[in-house]
């Protein structure tokens, strides 16, 4: 049993505030995955639990015991940095044994668990080479033995993929996904990509400025995000964001963009006109015949196919092109002027603050 | 005509191999001469046109100065004083003790200002113009505080002096060195369980090895050839070579070059030699990138 907690935890560098007063508790298991953009102050916070940085104010809990004031190597954690960190001067298996030899475990006892855990992560190959000689993503499997096999109750991983390419990256993400599923210990994982946020964790907690701003398991965080930050953040395509201002109309409230002009949903009939955001995410657009209350006809600036999907690029006078995506088998020609439909229920609202308007 | 591509780079290296071998005569020439001038006989040491390459090959030179055969044992001559081996004896004693200390003390204050940052920014910088200071200025004041301490003309005054005068750049060097190693290696280290000994012990020395041995090479050289500190805070009882050879030109006989030529190459041999026992590490370490990530 290994649950984390930490209480009104504050990190100040100087006069930057890195991390705001977070409350959170890891329950005993969990894969929590901390996400968001550069500077938010998720590695800080991962940082922090594991004692390479002490809180400014703030207490954090192992199992109910405080430990602000233990070194990182008594708080019962494993930690795979972004970098590997692997030790260049010593080969593999010597890598892997560091951390038995350090907890001075027996000679055979050690030769067997290294042997154990460089079958658990397919790297039994390369325990007679040195660092230097291994690929990324080989390196990446030996920095994660090297922490699996002192067997620690909680594994923080900084960024562990971010140094991948894109194949690796899916691979050894499922890796991580099987070793979770096998080991079934706390992993509190930090990452800036949202797509490995979404398809590892069992909660993710979005962090912006030093604040948690959304925590929730993946699929709430995508479907019912609580501000334009996390909309924006998550999906990819990112959800269609066009500023304009809520107006009344004739039939309820309405939505202007310089562009276009639209009716919303009855359920914001009663919400206060005035400036704010418009968003829906690229699967929900409709094209062509819809039974949308609201659509507008526009003309399609770019086809890009993918082959499973395509996507269809429109002018709508905002920053980003507004994206639609339909079924690869659907065939929309460039220069075309189809009905592009917003259907009531994927619309999101948001005030100029960026907070959500339900 | 416009050159092809390949006759350009063809061009280009031939020009830059003329450009290294001027460069190779230019520095070589010297160690050549000296090398030379240690085995001729006196009268081809100024003679004209000068003798590049001896017919007349003899060990005289090194006879007299190393094994003391004096051709002048019977009549007057200024060489008594001369005693090459026992100089050998200091600078070695006083160079290795120096500079091993200068690494020592050095490398640990620059680990404490790579990690812990214990000097700022600027007090490195003012370490290091200490070295901007020309020697010469700080010899009075040297020379009446060793007065005082008695140090004047010891082996201990010189250790002190030499280890002080070169820890600025000991710290500078090693420095670099510690920089190269990711912290995270050492925090990898500390969260599998290893204190802070072991860390160090077992992944930052390693590591920082070869740039030690390539800053232990760099200021035992300057100790070793140290000549005007050593000249004016010793007078007779503590000899080093540079100033050992400063003793082989007289009133009488003016420059014996053939002597201070063979001397040359005993005080020349000591540090080629070391550089070879330990080339592997020099070549890492000067190259300043030995820490693969």
């Amino acid at each position: 049993m290994s649950q984390i907690e930490l209480k009104n935890l504050r990190k100040e560098f100087g006069s930057l505030v890195a991390v705001n007063n977070l409350n959170l508790t890891i329950e005993d298991g969990e894969f929590i995955v901390f996400v968001g953009p550069s500077g938010c102050g998720k590695t800080t916070t991962l940082r922090m639990i594991a004692g390479f940085e002490d809180p400014t104010s703030g207490d954090i809990t192992i199992d109910g015991k405080v430990v602000n004031e233990l070194e990182p190597r008594d708080r019962d954690l494993g930690m795979v940095f972004q970098s590997h960190a692997l030790f260049p001067h010593k080969n593999v298996a010597d890598n892997i044994a560091f951390g038995l030899r350090m907890k001075k475990v027996k000679q055979d006892e050690q030769a067997r668990k290294v042997k154990e855990v460089s079958e658990l992560v397919r790297i039994t190959h390369l325990l007679g080479k040195m660092p230097g000689q291994c690929s990324g993503g080989e390196s990446q499997r030996i920095a994660l033995a090297r922490t699996l096999v002192t067997e620690p109750s909680n594994f923080l991983l900084d960024e562990p993929l971010s140094s991948l390419d894109a194949k690796l990256r899916r691979e050894l993400r499922a890796e991580c996904d099987r070793l979770h599923d096998e080991l079934q210990k706390t992993f509190i994982y930090v990452t800036h990509d949202q797509e490995e946020a979404m398809t590892l964790a069992d909660r993710i907690v979005v962090m912006n400025q030093g604040k948690i701003v959304q925590m929730g398991s993946p699929l709430e965080i995508y479907g019912d995000p609580v501000s334009y930050f996390v909309a924006d953040f998550f999906g990819n395509p990112a959800m269609n964001l066009v500023e304009g201002e809520f107006v009344s109309g004739d039939s309820g409230l309405q939505f202007k963009s310089p562009q276009f002009t639209i009716p919303l949903p009855s359920k914001y009939s009663q919400k206060q006109p005035g400036k704010g955001t418009l968003g829906i995410r690229p699967e929900n657009v409709t094209i062509g015949a819809t039974d949308a209350a609201a659509s507008i006809n526009r003309e399609v600036e770019l086809v890009e196919p993918l082959g499973k999907d395509t996507l269809l690029y429109f002018e709508t006078g905002a920053e980003r092109p507004f994206v639609a995506v339909i079924e690869g088998t659907q065939s929309v020609e460039r220069h075309a002027n189809v009905d592009v439909g917003f259907p009531d229920d994927a619309i999101f609202l948001f005030d100029e603050t960026g907070a959500r308007i339900r | 005509m416009a050159m092809t591509k390949s006759q350009r780079q063809l061009n280009f290296s031939i020009f830059r191999y003329l450009v290294l071998t001027f460069w190779l005569f230019i520095v070589a020439f010297p160690i050549f001469w000296m090398v030379g001038t240690s085995f001729k006989p006196d009268i081809e040491w100024f003679a004209w046109p000068p003798v590049y390459i001896t017919e007349n090959g003899t060990l005289q030179n090194y006879l007299v100065v190393w094994a003391d055969a004096s051709e002048y044992s019977e009549s007057v001559h200024t060489q008594s004083l001369q005693r090459p081996w026992e100089a050998l004896g200091n600078s070695t004693l006083i160079s290795l003790i120096s500079t091993t200390l200068a690494v020592l003390f050095g490398s640990v204050l620059a680990y404490g200002v790579s990690r812990y940052q214990i000097l700022s920014e600027g007090r490195m910088f003012q370490l290091l113009m200490l070295r901007m200071v020309p020697p010469i200025v700080l010899i009075a004041p040297i020379s009446i505080w060793y007065r005082a301490l008695d140090l004047l003309d010891s082996v201990p005054g010189l250790v002190m002096l030499y280890f002080i005068t070169t820890l600025p750049y000991a710290v500078w060097m090693s420095k670099s060195f510690i920089d190269e190693v990711p912290r995270e290696m050492e925090q990898a280290a500390e969260i599998l369980g290893a204190s802070k000994w072991q860390t160090i012990w077992e992944v930052v020395l390693p590591l920082v090895r070869s740039g030690l041995v390539a800053t232990f090479l760099f200021i035992l050289i300057l100790t070793w050839s140290e000549y005007l500190m050593a000249l004016l805070l010793s007078k007779t009882n503590v000899v080093t070579l540079p100033i050992e050879l400063s003793k082989y030109q007289g009133s009488t006989e003016g420059r014996v070059y053939g002597r201070q030529a063979a001397l040359s190459v005993g005080i020349t041999l000591p540090l080629i030699l070391v550089g070879i026992i330990i080339r592997k590490h020099l070549v890492r370490g000067f190259s300043f990138g030995m820490v693969r990530r």
